[in-house]
């Protein structure tokens, strides 16, 4: 894949991972687990990526965090909030109208 | 306790972050590490192996901080960059022309020893002042850059600049003449009643031979017919082909006799150019000389054609 190439969908899927955090952190989880299970859907991120983000949606009150200490080693758990799941629907809703009207244009259907 | 590779990047990392991070960071991307470290070494890393992966996926630790704190990885950004690159020329622009003026001035009524001497300070002090208005303005607009509460200046398309009308005279370049004109005026005067020396008698050095005399009034009246030419020429707002002529004479009447008062030597005062120590830059085949020949030919040659060229093209141009 060239650079050029590589770099819009970069561009493209930039606002997606945020979405998709916010989907999966329905139930939580800590930021390791969260890396494996966005990749293992088909969503690689890099940790230099991820970790800061997550510390971004705790601050702007999107996700909620709670260490759990019951294991060896202390992991923080984050989950999606009231306002989190308000945005997360409200992003799904332009995913899906973006999808609609990307289509309508590549089969031409616009007036 | 030895210490890790990890401890070692842990700390890299939470040191520029804000204190009350700290600790929270410190242990989430410990565990986060030691996650990614465990599942390499289990599809069959060595362990060290494992670790200086890990570590190296994660990057400069400065840049994950930054990301951590919010903080941008610039000093500059897009949003103050146009007011800061706009701020900048105008004060370069401004600032460092008024200051060369003013401390080469300053250097030549001091009675230097002599004139490269006071010039070549000059250019070191213009280094130094446009060295501290980049740094400062730099530092100022990282400052903004990092305060969250300020707002780029709204984009005015009334700041827009005109288009730049082909062949028309603009009013600048009548400005420029005039003040060229009275920096000649001055300069002349300056050099022939004041001048850089005294002798031992306490008179005044003059910078061009005292031999001149009329040929100083000739070139006083040229520079007042070229300063009356350029007003003219703005009014007419355009080159034609007699002011073109005109030009061409203007500039002829300059040149012969100036290149003609340089090579025999009889422009400058001796007297003047043994006590500034700059006599054999003057000589027929002086540095100089040379320059100067060189300078005022393609001057004039290149204003008289450009006259022509100009009025050509408005020729071809409805009005």
């Amino acid at each position: 894949m060239d650079d050029i190439e590589s770099g819009h969908l970069q561009e493209l899927r930039r606002g997606t991972v945020v979405l998709a955090c916010l989907l999966i952190l329905r139930t939580a989880d800590y930021g390791y687990a969260l890396l494996e299970r966005l990749a293992a859907a088909g969503l690689a991120v890099d940790g230099n990526t991820l970790y800061p983000l997550l510390r971004r949606l705790e601050k702007q009150e999107l996700v909620t965090s709670e260490w759990n200490t019951d294991e060896a080693r202390p992991r923080k758990f984050y989950r999606t909030s009231r306002a989190g799941e308000t945005l997360a629907a409200r992003l799904m809703q332009d995913w899906s109208d973006l999808t609609r009207t990307l289509t309508d244009i590549d089969k031409g259907n616009t007036k | 306790m030895t210490t890790t590779l990890t401890d070692r990047y842990v700390w890299a990392v939470q040191r520029s972050l804000p204190e009350k991070q700290r600790a929270d960071i410190d242990q989430e991307l410990r565990g986060a590490i030691a996650d990614t470290v465990d599942s390499k070494i289990d599809s069959g890393t060595d362990p060290v192996a494992a670790e200086r992966e890990v570590i190296v996926e994660l990057g400069d630790p400065y840049r994950l901080a930054a990301g951590y704190a919010d903080r941008p990885l610039h000093l500059v950004g897009p949003k103050v960059f146009p007011d800061y690159i706009r701020l900048l020329k105008v004060l370069y622009a401004i600032v460092l022309p008024i200051v060369f003026v003013a401390i080469l001035l300053g250097q030549l009524l001091g009675q230097p020893d002599s004139f490269w001497g006071a010039f070549g300070s000059t250019i070191g002090a213009i280094i130094t002042v446009a060295v501290h208005l980049g740094f400062w303005t730099t530092l100022v607009f990282a400052l903004i850059e990092r305060s969250p509460e300020y707002k780029a200046t709204a984009w005015n398309p009334d700041t827009l600049p005109q288009l730049p009308t082909r062949g028309a005279i603009k009013l600048s370049d009548a400005v420029a003449s005039g003040v060229w004109f009275v920096s000649i005026v001055g300069g002349l005067i300056w050099a022939q009643y004041f001048s850089l020396f005294r002798d031992a008698d306490g008179e005044v050095v003059p910078v061009f031979d005292p031999a001149l005399g009329v040929w100083l009034a000739y070139f006083l009246v040229l520079a007042a017919f070229e300063l009356g030419f350029r007003v003219l020429l703005y009014r007419e707002r355009r080159w034609t082909f007699p002011l073109a002529a005109v030009n061409l004479v203007g500039h002829l009447a300059f040149a012969i006799p100036f290149l003609w008062l340089l090579l025999n030597s009889s422009l400058m005062n001796p007297e003047f150019l043994a006590r500034a120590d700059i006599a054999p830059l003057f000589e027929r085949d002086g540095v100089v000389t040379i320059i100067v020949l060189i300078v005022a030919l393609a001057g004039s040659a290149g204003s008289a054609i450009e006259g022509f060229v100009k009025a050509g093209r408005a020729a071809r141009e409805p009005r």
